[in-house]
């Protein structure tokens, strides 16, 4: 591949505006993102006059990642530590204004029904009776309460595919596409080469656009590359221009997104990765994937 | 007798009130009938020894004279270079104050261990929302539930560009449940909102105008 000619080009500045929300469980199964931001074209000079070309072809791809959309499940340890500890604070915690009016309600109807109840003292004390007492407003709370039907935690109890993005919802799951690299048909990161003109992290932005049958909207973390991946090709395939290649992984956070079930995708945990991914290949895109 | 003793006054009275303290001390011992006088805590006259006994605010190292609270001004918004992003705000919001306050502790907490230089730490008037419901049967809505809305915010600035794919992400994959949060650069508009209106002071300025 030619070295890039002598040009201008502009790498844009970011001003970003992120706006996460974490909702409840929506049907897309996926964080809400809105992504705004003030392009500040900084002219740089990435001008290289190489009379030599570079013997490396240059890829971009994309590591593109679904935030967990519920938090994870607790283990035994941490379930009894909460509820230690929400004992503890039960026990130490002092009555609030709610509680301290169902009380004195309670003392009040115990008084009036003793013999020497003196109802005009009462009264004078307490000015009124209330329309409302405390113990009606914690009833019809308690109805409320019954009323309303949290959704399922767990949505993929008969096995949902592992293309959808909607299973595991409490890890983050990373993005796998099946292309064909030297022949062989292997399941990798998304990817694509590098054209002459244009930054690394538009091509990462391309090979998320060229996805066939697919459309996600994504937001890229930054301008810099997470990870690299450099590999030689076998020699037969070798020449003099091309040594070999170079992939540089940008990450994104997916916003929102469908797939069609055909297309080969598959969405992984950081743990299942290793059933999926060449090992020197994996060895290096481990490196990048927080496991949180 | 009275001249000696206006040289030794005219001089650093260190000794002197070494030496009248010793010599107190001696008459009070010496003569305990004439206690009174030692007891009596009146200042001596200028003339007599013991003048300027007790004096010690000399001996303490001096103190820079005190300053008057300057107003606050603002401080400088830094702006993006190309290696750094400029003044930077993380605002998180939620209605549960505890997991939000425990939220941003934890951003805080995040920025001093990564290096990132925290600028200010915050919190935003919090925000009450009545909740109306409106019954099948009547017209009349009334109050069902009052919800407070807390806001708090981190401000840093000079996060280096390399590291904030990572610092994002870090902060993302840890936001707990029921918390918004939104990263926005700094601007002066945001700095004055945090001040209250002065209904007078407004006034009399569009008298003036």
């Amino acid at each position: 591949m030619a070295a890039p000619c002598s040009r201008m080009a502009s790498r844009p500045l970011w001003q970003f505006i992120t706006n996460v929300r974490r909702t409840g469980l929506k049907h897309t199964g996926v964080r809400q993102f809105s992504l705004s931001y003030a392009c500040r074209a900084a002219t740089q000079t990435s001008s290289k006059t190489e009379s030599v070309a570079s013997p490396w072809k240059l890829y971009g791809a994309v590591c593109l990642q679904r935030l967990p959309v519920i938090s994870q499940e607790r283990n035994p340890i941490e379930d009894q530590f909460a509820e230690l500890m929400h004992q503890m604070e039960l026990e130490r915690s002092l009555l609030s204004e709610h509680e301290q009016r169902l009380l004195e309600d309670a003392e009040r109807m115990t008084r009036k029904q003793a013999d020497n109840y003196d109802s005009d003292e009462e009264e004078a004390d307490y000015g009124g009776q209330e329309t409302i007492t405390a113990q009606d407003q914690d009833d019809t709370w308690e109805q409320n309460l019954k009323h309303f039907q949290p959704a399922l935690r767990d949505r993929d109890v008969g096995g949902t595919p592992l293309g959808s993005v909607e299973r595991c919802l409490g890890d983050s799951l990373v993005l796998l596409v099946q292309q064909t690299v030297a022949k062989e048909n292997i399941w990798l990161l998304p990817q694509a080469p590098w054209e002459a003109g244009e930054t690394l992290r538009q091509t990462a932005e391309r090979v998320l656009s060229s996805l066939p049958e697919a459309d996600f909207k994504a937001t890229f973390l930054g301008n810099t590359p997470c990870g690299v991946y450099r590999y030689k090709f076998p020699k037969d395939v070798r020449t003099e221009s091309c040594v070999g290649a170079k992939v540089f992984f940008f990450k994104a956070l997916l916003s929102a997104g469908s797939a069609s079930q055909k297309e080969p995708f598959l969405w992984v945990k950081k743990t299942d990765l290793q059933g999926y991914l060449k090992p020197s290949y994996l060895e290096k895109v481990d490196r990048f994937i927080l496991n949180l | 007798m009275a001249s000696l003793t206006q040289l030794q006054l005219a001089l650093h009275s260190r000794t002197l009130d070494r030496a009248a303290l010793l010599l107190r001390a001696s008459v009070s011992v010496k003569h305990p009938i004439q206690g009174s006088l030692a007891f009596s805590n009146e200042r001596q006259y200028r003339t007599m020894p013991t003048h300027g006994i007790g004096k010690y605010k000399h001996l303490l190292p001096k103190e820079a004279p005190k300053k008057k609270k300057e107003r606050q001004q603002m401080k400088q918004i830094k702006t993006a270079t190309d290696a750094e992003y400029g003044t930077l705000n993380v605002k998180v919001s939620g209605y549960d104050m505890i997991i939000v306050e425990h939220y941003s502790q934890y951003i805080h907490n995040l920025c001093n261990r990564l290096g990132v230089k925290v600028a200010e730490s915050y919190a935003l008037p919090t925000k009450s929302t009545e909740v109306m419901v409106m019954p099948e049967q009547g017209t009349k809505m009334y109050v069902d539930a009052i919800l407070k809305t807390h806001e708090r915010i981190v401000q840093f600035s000079q996060l280096n560009v390399t590291l904030c794919p990572i610092f994002m992400e870090v902060m993302l994959k840890n936001q707990p449940e029921g918390v918004q949060l939104s990263v926005k650069p700094h601007t002066e508009a945001d700095y004055q909102a945090r001040f209250k209106a002065r209904p007078e002071l407004e006034g009399l300025m569009a008298q003036i105008t």
